[in-house]
């Protein structure tokens, strides 16, 4: 964002908006007519997103394309929110105005990040049409609705309106509307269907903004409805200050220059993350500067030898300075439940699982990917699997070759998990889409045009994980499916088809009906488990049942585990098997004599949760014999989540502030890693393991 | 064997299948039904009939799986049925049983093959005939033309005394389903031999050039692979009349499935061999020699003519050293040829030249 706000700023006194227009249309993203609409939309949807969420209301969206003149390909769009609305007074500063300098010290995920802003889309509509801007704006505390036409006067490089009033704001059904902002652009632009159209970003903004609803209506009059299917707004993220790790020259420059601290101490201390008050002496004495220096003093040299303090360049002790890694609060993942839900509801499929990893830094700036795969169903079996690529919640639509999320996927041998992939490599082929989510305080583009994320080892790295996991979620649904159809079919051979072989038999031969349970104990000759997950629609709740049949001619022993989405706040109610809790989102219960030829119900119900949330339960066992239908328990996963557990229980602990001076190096950095540890977000799956959300729908 | 038996010996047979399958479930294990292997491995030459029977390899279909479940539960509908039209003085084709299954449920069939397939197991563990089910195949039998006559009883039961070249159309008299003795007498022939056929087109050739008369034989078309009646008229003309059978075929490793059939025994009926088999058959041509000898035109082995071929050679009714030779020069030629290639010497041919230098080697013209 500051780049091209630099740029325009510069740029604006010597040549017109015009030219710089002419001149950046590719990264500005109206390259094209059908990009320009794409990019339209995108400008005016992320407003209304950013506005509600910071409002902290549930965003309801509608965008109406008309085309007004085909042969000249002039088109209308009309984008309404239900957002705060802008005062009367703004309304020319944000539609009007360049937005640079708003958020430049402010570290945090954003989908500003990406694009010129509303502004660009009103130069555009000047430019291309010669028409104006039509806003229409509400506030909740006024009775009206404020409306004025922007526009652009390109002589002077400045802002113009026109026809300001005010009126009274009718919804559709004459009802008066509360609050929300109207933008009316018409411009030259195409509109076009497939797989780089306003339908497709909007579709994938849906998936990734599953607490919105977006209401489309096309060109041809068609209307598309995405659903909201969640009323939890995305979690509001903190700004952090920026880490040593990730600044440039020219920052650190500017902010000593705008520095107001008392000396180069409190500097360090104050706009830094990750800067204890050890790393404070060292950094100083690395830099070879005294920690008193007022900052007015602190010059060209000085700030060089910061910096290299900063990057490990300089040593202290022959030892880069250590530094904590920075919070990871400023991040907001769409988190794995919520991802499966808008993947389920844009997508018709059969499997979803989906994996939000734990925070992690690269270069001072801390990152987040998540990963969503949805397999089955409806989609097309011989094609490459449908990617879809986000930076901070907004998709990403072009250059899909060259993003290193893309190249994430291509890094996996998905053969091995049951997806088609010729001789191992490149995008896979199959009933799928892959979802990838980088949330992240500086996401990092190829180029200008900010479409394909640039090469990152620890993104890459991160993402490939995820990948891995997802993979290995995708293989176990397989398999378990065909074992289940197995299961079905003895199953409909001991329920259904032996009785009648029986009955059938005993009536030609003019004899009674013979006793089945040994020849059903012969034909299983194992131990089987079913458990359906359903929701209740009555209760408000998840029911589980499992089912644990014993078709051998011994007696039988078992501890019965299951998981449940103990982290995601849901409750375990009627439970009236009792059992105990194994560990955190494992319950366990002890069966200590299974008859033969018997079987054993445990049912349960999940509170908390909504529908959709909870679909398949994980059954596991502990136990000799193996148990159709059930995992045999991984000791080493149920340790995994107890270390796990012990994490999130510590975090729960308020953070110290103060922090004491460590001169052993190696405690600093058992702190520094506790530190770390501390930082994660409540709602991060444990390290390495596999999703829990993942399961049929 | 060759004689119908009783619904009551019918029955009783049936419910020795079906008390296999009760037994095992009172004693607390899997239902099975247990049935000879049929394949060639397990055929052998019957010294005493004279054809090819199955041998001891037995195969166990028990119901531990979906499939083998089923397949006992439709082979215990399949007996019901047949005991209520036994009971009820009725009869039904193949196809009929297999839409008549519609109504029973999960013992219904998936095809036409399956329920075609499950009345010949029967068959195989009762030692009954289909005949003694009162279940007909769909096909029709073949066309016989000739100087000899016999005796139908017709559907109001009364008999009908025909002459297949007197009182015949050129179609010839059409062999019927059952041929047993309730139904045809064999009467009177004045022929010298019976000359099996593979194609219609060769049959009508030598129609329309009266060899059956020039030579004093009765001509039977085969209709591609003989259908059980078919061979069994064929058999009973042999024996009853004593007269010798020779079969004239394509030169291609399928007809040599089809003598093989008629003479040793089919591999899927193996379990009535010495009912439908004529071991005294003759194979007349098109052998590999004759391709050569006269030079036929022929086309290029197919990849399946090669693989029918070679298993041919492992086929025991294939063993001797006439087989073994006539198939190894089919595979080095690398060529068959049909009946009707003969034509390239022109329509009389075959009646003028070709079948009387082979009838000769035989000794029958």
């Amino acid at each position: 964002m500051s780049g091209i706000a630099q740029k325009l700023a510069s740029n604006q006194k010597q040549v017109a908006i015009s030219e710089f227009f002419e001149k950046n249309k590719h990264f500005l993203g109206f390259d094209s007519l059908a990009r320009s609409l794409i990019t339209a939309v995108k400008e005016a949807v992320d407003n209304a997103l950013d506005a509600c969420e910071e409002a902290r209301i549930l965003p309801t969206i509608k965008i109406q394309i008309t085309k007004l003149d085909t042969k000249k390909d002039i088109v209308r769009l009309v984008v309404e929110d239900n957002g705060p609305g802008i005062p009367q007074k703004s309304i020319e500063k944000v539609f009007g105005q360049l937005l640079f300098g708003s958020r430049f010290h402010a570290i945090r995920q954003s989908r500003g990040q990406q694009g010129i802003g509303i502004t660009g889309v009103v130069m555009y509509c000047q430019l291309t049409t010669g028409r104006t801007t039509h806003v229409r704006s509400k506030i909740a505390t006024e009775p009206t609705a404020a409306y004025v036409d922007i526009g652009l006067d390109t002589r002077k490089n400045k802002a113009t309106k026109a026809n300001a009033g005010r009126e009274i704001w009718y919804n559709e059904d004459g009802t008066g509307k509360e609050h929300g902002t109207e933008v009316t652009a018409e411009m030259k632009a195409k509109y076009q269907k497939g797989r780089q159209s306003v339908w497709q970003y909007l579709r994938m903004t849906s998936i990734v903004n599953p607490h919105a609803e977006i209401i489309f209506v096309d060109p041809e009059g068609e209307r598309h409805h995405w659903t909201r299917v969640t009323e939890r707004l995305p979690t509001k993220v903190e700004s952090i200050k920026p880490h040593p790790h990730g600044i440039e020259l020219g920052q650190l420059q500017r902010m000593v220059a705008e520095s107001k601290d008392l000396n180069l101490n409190h500097f360090l201390l104050n706009n830094f993350s990750g800067v204890t008050n050890r790393a404070r002496k060292e950094l100083c004495q690395a830099a070879e500067i005294e920690g008193t220096r007022k900052m007015k003093s602190v010059k060209g040299d000085d700030i060089r030898a910061l910096l290299e303090s900063f990057q490990g360049e300089r040593l202290f002790n022959g030892l880069p300075v250590k530094l904590l890694k920075p919070p990871t609060n400023c991040l907001s993942p769409i988190e794995e439940m919520l991802i499966k839900k808008g993947l389920s509801k844009t997508i018709d499929s059969r499997f979803v699982t989906t994996l939000t990893r734990v925070p992690n830094v690269t270069q001072g700036n801390p990152f987040q990917v998540e990963v969503g795969l949805i397999f089955g169903g409806g989609m097309a079996g011989d094609k490459p699997v449908e990617i879809l690529r986000f930076a901070n919640r907004v998709p990403l639509m072009y250059q899909q070759g060259g993003c290193l999320l893309t190249k994430a996927i291509e890094s996996v041998d998905w053969r091995q998990y049951g997806l088609d992939q010729p001789g191992g490599k490149g995008v896979p082929k199959g009933p799928a889409a892959i979802l990838v989510h980088l949330a992240s305080t500086n996401v990092q583009f190829t180029s200008e045009a900010k479409e394909a994320l640039a090469d990152n080892a620890e993104v890459m790295e991160e993402a490939r994980k995820a990948m891995l996991e997802m993979g290995r979620g995708l293989r176990k649904h397989l398999e378990k499916k065909k074992k289940m159809a197995k299961t079905k079919e003895k199953f409909e051979l001991i329920n259904d088809i032996l009785p009648a072989i029986a009955e059938k038999s005993a009536q030609i031969l003019e004899r009674p009906i013979p006793e089945l349970s040994g020849s059903i104990t012969r034909i299983m000759s194992a131990v089987i488990s079913e458990s359906t997950t359903e929701w209740n629609k009555e209760t408000k709740q998840t029911d589980v049942e499992i089912v644990l049949f014993n078709y051998t001619s011994r007696v039988r022993a078992y501890t019965i585990l299951v998981t449940w989405p103990e982290k995601a706040g849901a409750t375990m109610e009627k439970n009236e098997t009792g059992g105990r809790k194994e560990a955190l989102g494992v319950w366990a219960w002890k069966l200590e004599s299974l008859q033969p030829g018997e079987k054993t119900t445990i049912s349960y119900s999940l509170g908390g949760l909504e529908r959709g949330d909870w679909t398949e339960t994980e059954i596991l066992f502990r136990g000799s014999q193996d148990v159709i239908g059930a995992t045999k328990m991984d000791e080493k996963f149920l340790q995994e989540i107890r270390r796990q557990e012990q994490i999130l229980g510590e975090s729960g602990v308020a953070e110290p502030e103060a922090e004491t001076d460590q001169k052993q190096a190696e405690t600093v950095e058992e702190i520094s890693q506790q530190k770390e540890e501390k930082m994660e977000p409540a709602v991060a799956p444990p390290d390495g393991q596999r999703t829990l959300f993942g399961g049929d729908v | 064997m060759s004689r119908m038996r009783t619904p009551e010996e019918t029955k009783a047979a049936m419910h020795e299948v079906v008390e296999e399958m009760y037994d095992r479930i009172v004693k607390g294990e899997p239902p099975t039904m247990t049935l000879p292997v049929r394949t060639k491995n397990n055929i052998g030459f019957d010294k005493k009939l004279g054809v090819y029977k199955y041998g001891k390899k037995r195969s166990i279909r028990d119901a531990t799986s979906l499939g083998s479940a089923k397949q006992l539960l439709r082979a215990l509908h399949v007996v019901e049925f047949i005991e209520e039209m036994l009971d009820a003085g009725k009869s039904s084709t193949l196809r009929e049983m297999y839409y008549i299954s519609e109504a029973w449920g999960m013992g219904k069939f998936g095809s036409q093959n399956e329920s075609n397939n499950l009345a010949e197991d029967l068959e195989i563990v009762t030692k009954c005939l289909r005949e003694d089910f009162k279940l007909r195949p769909e096909e029709d039998g073949a066309r016989m033309i000739g100087n000899l006559t016999l005796r139908e009883r017709n559907r109001r039961g009364e008999w009908m005394r025909i002459n297949a070249r007197d009182d015949v159309g050129d179609s010839g008299y059409g062999v019927p389903y059952n041929v047993e003795l309730e139904k045809i007498e064999l009467l009177e022939h004045d022929i010298d031999f019976i000359m099996a056929i593979e194609t219609g087109g060769m049959f009508d050739r030598l129609i329309e050039n009266g060899f059956d008369e020039a030579y004093r034989c009765g001509l039977l078309h085969l209709k591609g692979q003989p259908a059980r009646s078919t061979r069994r008229i064929m058999k009973r003309m042999s024996e009853e009349w004593d007269l010798p059978v020779v079969v004239f075929l394509d030169g291609d490793p399928w007809s040599f499935r089809i003598f093989a059939s008629i003479a040793y025994g089919a591999i899927k009926t193996a379990h009535i061999s010495e009912y439908l088999a004529t071991p005294s058959a003759t194979y007349l041509g098109i052998t590999a020699d004759d391709i050569v000898a006269y030079d036929l035109p022929s086309d290029d082995l197919s990849k399946k003519d090669i693989e029918a071929l070679n298993a041919e050679l492992s086929d025991p009714r294939f063993a001797d050293s006439w087989w073994q030779d006539q198939i190894n020069m089919m595979l080095e030629l690398d060529k068959k040829a049909e009946q009707q290639s003969l034509a390239k010497y022109g329509l009389d041919f075959v009646t003028e030249t070709y079948l009387p230098e082979k009838l000769a080697e035989l000794g029958l013209a």
